[in-house]
């Protein structure tokens, strides 16, 4: 039985270690951090993912974890799967994968495979101290909230080679093949480029969602009509990302454009629309703001303001480039009421702020109230509820969680992305 | 973006403003109110075009004051007039390069971008059209690059207020017409949008960067722009008396101005900008 091991309990490491459990492998869990091994140990999992705790649960037998790194020897391959930090510029901070990477490989077995499963620059994977024989790149795909999904039914595997024209070792094709889903082997550096290619296709059709819905709100068109026009269309696509939000949240997306735009600048390559993407991000994340400002500010310095959700996205407890928690720092003279299903009010580090205990709790009595996470559960309140245990009307609900129609007939003044007043 | 050195507003030692006219006096009296000593300088007390202009300067200063450079021949027309502001801007960078003080705040304007940014930003690329514009963005780099002391730059948008001695296309020169009871002629049918802002909010967050020594760069715009057209509309519904508002065959192509003002509200969230009406109604009283 092929074992493979997973070095680094992060989201990425923690999740794709229990979905390769799933398709029937062992595994062995990795991280030198003792305190994290113990609590997976203890099924106490360090991230929240749909389904995740029953599919650790169901699969406790095929699973080892460890922080001992010597435990990797027994492994047929090894996976870096770390996270890779960025800095606020959006650079990776590779020093903890470099460090990772120098410790695993004296513990490798001889026949043992080494697979870099975190996001790495062009280049990076080529240089690391291994045979070339036993040395690959994978491109990963997590999405926060989605992990468990994308783990388990990844639609191909992209795997960076030494040279592609060579078949996969046998242990890999057949680990790879328990996913049933098509394998794309190219040179190393071509699979790093995707990774950051498939990034920058997401984030050209956000950054076009976010500046037509815009455009939308000026001019009485309602973005969400016009999307399923564009999904019904071929070239678009039915899973293509148009549905606005408040600019490229998480660092993963603002990651790749940094590369992007150093890359191109050490190459000479033209990339100002990548420039632009970001600058477009920048301008929509403030869109809450600004409306908040507009609609109730302007009128009512002092406002008492609800705000449902920390969270940077649903299902997920990840804070990281959170709009949320970015709109509550510029919010720290006035009183706030906070909640959300799993991010404690404390995150949010807030001078004025009480925690609510639960979204109907947030909404008492204030003037205003801000949805800012689309966690399902919010999509699941009653406007008139909301109606009458507010103070005020104005409801900014980016992400259009409420039912308009439902939200105008509470008597709410509600506001969404891509959509003016009216609509 | 500004950033504040004092997270709380904290009464600077004393304001020195150079250049005491329309702008300085309503920012002196912004500060006065504060309760804040202000030294404002007139041209009459101080020549910046004088020979001895550094050395004066430099007297009148102390370590620990915190100087408003708003002087300047405006608007610089042509390569003389842009030569003369230089050579003020010069003055000023000497003299704080040699003598140290707490803070120093340069009011701009927001013709140091270029005619097509938009929606204006702090981080919109500074490329000037026209000889106004690229006397202030030298004169911004010369003052951050010579003069050794923390910066605030703030490039405000066009400008309307009771005492503007400037009678130039829009808000002043409509309502002085409509005083009157003369024709508004507007260019086009005024068609153009900008974003014009009350000298007193110009002057309330000069106030305010002072008070947090801030240092960066601030646009100061209210976020809502409207047509020449429309603002003529609002003046003659008030004036109270028939003015006749003409359109004029178009000479130029219609170019618009809208600023995203978020960097304003995360600088100052407790402050907010005169509606344009209410603005209007202040300057026509005077008030």
């Amino acid at each position: 039985m092929t074992t493979v091991g997973f070095a680094g309990l992060t989201h990425l490491g923690l999740v794709s270690a229990v979905g390769t459990a799933s398709k029937g492998f062992n595994v062995v869990g990795y991280d030198a951090d003792l305190e994290r091994v113990s609590s997976v140990l203890a099924g106490k999992l360090p991230v929240v993912e749909p389904d995740l705790d029953a599919l650790f649960a169901a699969n406790a037998l095929r699973q080892t974890w460890s922080d001992r790194v010597e435990d990797l020897g027994r492994c047929d391959i090894v996976y870096i799967a770390t996270d890779v930090p960025t800095d606020d510029r959006g650079r990776s901070d590779l020093s903890g994968i470099a460090a990772l990477i120098d410790r695993v490989i004296p513990a490798l077995k001889p026949s043992a495979l080494l697979v870099v499963l975190c996001q790495v620059p062009p280049g990076f994977t080529r240089k690391l101290p291994l045979d070339a024989d036993r040395l690959y790149y994978q491109v990963e795909t997590l999405v926060f909230g989605r992990a468990v999904e994308r783990a388990t039914q990844p639609e191909r595997f992209i795997v960076g080679c030494a040279d592609p024209a060579k078949p996969l070792p046998d242990v890999y094709a057949a680990l790879l093949g328990a996913f049933g889903c098509p394998i794309l082997p190219m040179r190393y550096e071509s699979a790093e480029l995707a990774k950051i290619a498939i990034n920058c296709c997401l984030v050209a059709s956000v950054s076009v969602a976010n500046t037509l819905a815009e455009l939308s709100e000026g001019v009485g068109a309602d973005w969400h009509e016009i999307v399923p026009a564009l999904r019904l269309d071929r070239r678009i696509g039915a899973y293509s990302y148009l549905v606005p939000g408040l600019g490229i949240a998480g660092g993963n997306l603002e990651r790749d454009l940094a590369t992007v735009l150093r890359l191109s600048e050490q190459t000479g390559s033209e990339a100002s629309v990548i420039a632009s993407f970001l600058a477009n991000s920048r301008h929509r994340r403030d869109w809450a703001l600004r409306a908040l400002h507009r609609e109730v500010l302007a009128v009512k310095p002092d406002a008492t303001l609800g705000v449902l959700g920390l969270a940077y996205k649903e299902n997920t407890h990840s804070t990281k480039n959170s709009p949320s928690l970015e709109l509550i720092s510029h919010l720290k003279h006035l009183p706030l009421r906070l909640y959300d299903p799993v991010v404690p009010a404390s995150a949010a580090g807030h001078p004025r702020a009480v925690g609510a205990k639960d979204a109907l709790d947030a909404a008492r009595g204030v003037d205003a109230l801000l949805l800012l996470t689309p966690w399902p559960e919010f999509r699941k309140l009653a406007p008139a509820e909301l109606a009458r245990a507010m103070a005020g009307r104005v409801v900014i609900d980016p992400y259009r969680l409420l039912d308009p129609a439902q939200a105008r007939a509470a008597g709410l003044n509600h506001h969404s992305l891509g959509a003016g007043p009216s609509c | 973006m500004l950033t504040h050195a004092h997270a709380e507003p904290k009464s600077p030692s004393r304001v020195v403003v150079i250049g005491a006219g329309f702008v300085g006096n309503s920012i002196a009296r912004a500060v006065e109110r504060r309760g804040v000593p202000v030294l404002a300088l007139k041209r009459a007390d101080l020549d910046l075009l004088a020979d001895n202009a550094a050395e004066s300067l430099a007297k009148r200063l102390r370590a620990d004051d915190s100087v408003v450079f708003v002087s300047a021949q405006a608007p610089a027309r042509n390569a003389a007039q842009l030569i003369q502001n230089l050579k003020m801007a010069e003055v000023v960078a000497k003299t704080l390069a040699a003598q140290s003080v707490a803070h120093l705040v340069y009011i701009s304007s927001d013709a140091v971008y270029a005619d097509d940014a938009n929606p204006v930003t702090e981080r919109s690329s500074v490329q000037p059209a026209s000889m106004h514009g690229m006397m202030h963005a030298a004169r911004e780099l010369m003052l951050r690059t010579e003069a050794k002391v923390p910066l605030a730059i703030l490039r405000p948008s066009l400008l309307y207020g009771a005492a503007d001695p400037h009678n130039g296309y829009g808000p002043n020169r409509f309502r002085r017409l409509a005083a009157k009871g003369e024709t508004i002629t507007l260019f086009g049918e005024g068609e153009e949008m900008r974003d014009h802002v009350l000298i007193d909010d110009v002057a309330e967050i000069a106030a305010a960067t002072l008070a947090h020594r801030s240092t960066g760069v601030l646009n100061i715009a209210t976020g809502v722009s409207t047509s020449f057209r429309r603002i003529a509309e609002m003046i003659v519904a008030r004036a109270g008396r028939p003015v006749e508002i003409k359109g004029t065959p178009r000479q130029n192509p219609i170019t618009h101005r809208h600023f995203d003002i978020a960097d304003t509200l995360k600088a100052f969230p407790a402050f907010h900008f005169t509606p344009l009406a209410k603005g209007l109604e202040l300057a026509e009283t005077g008030a």
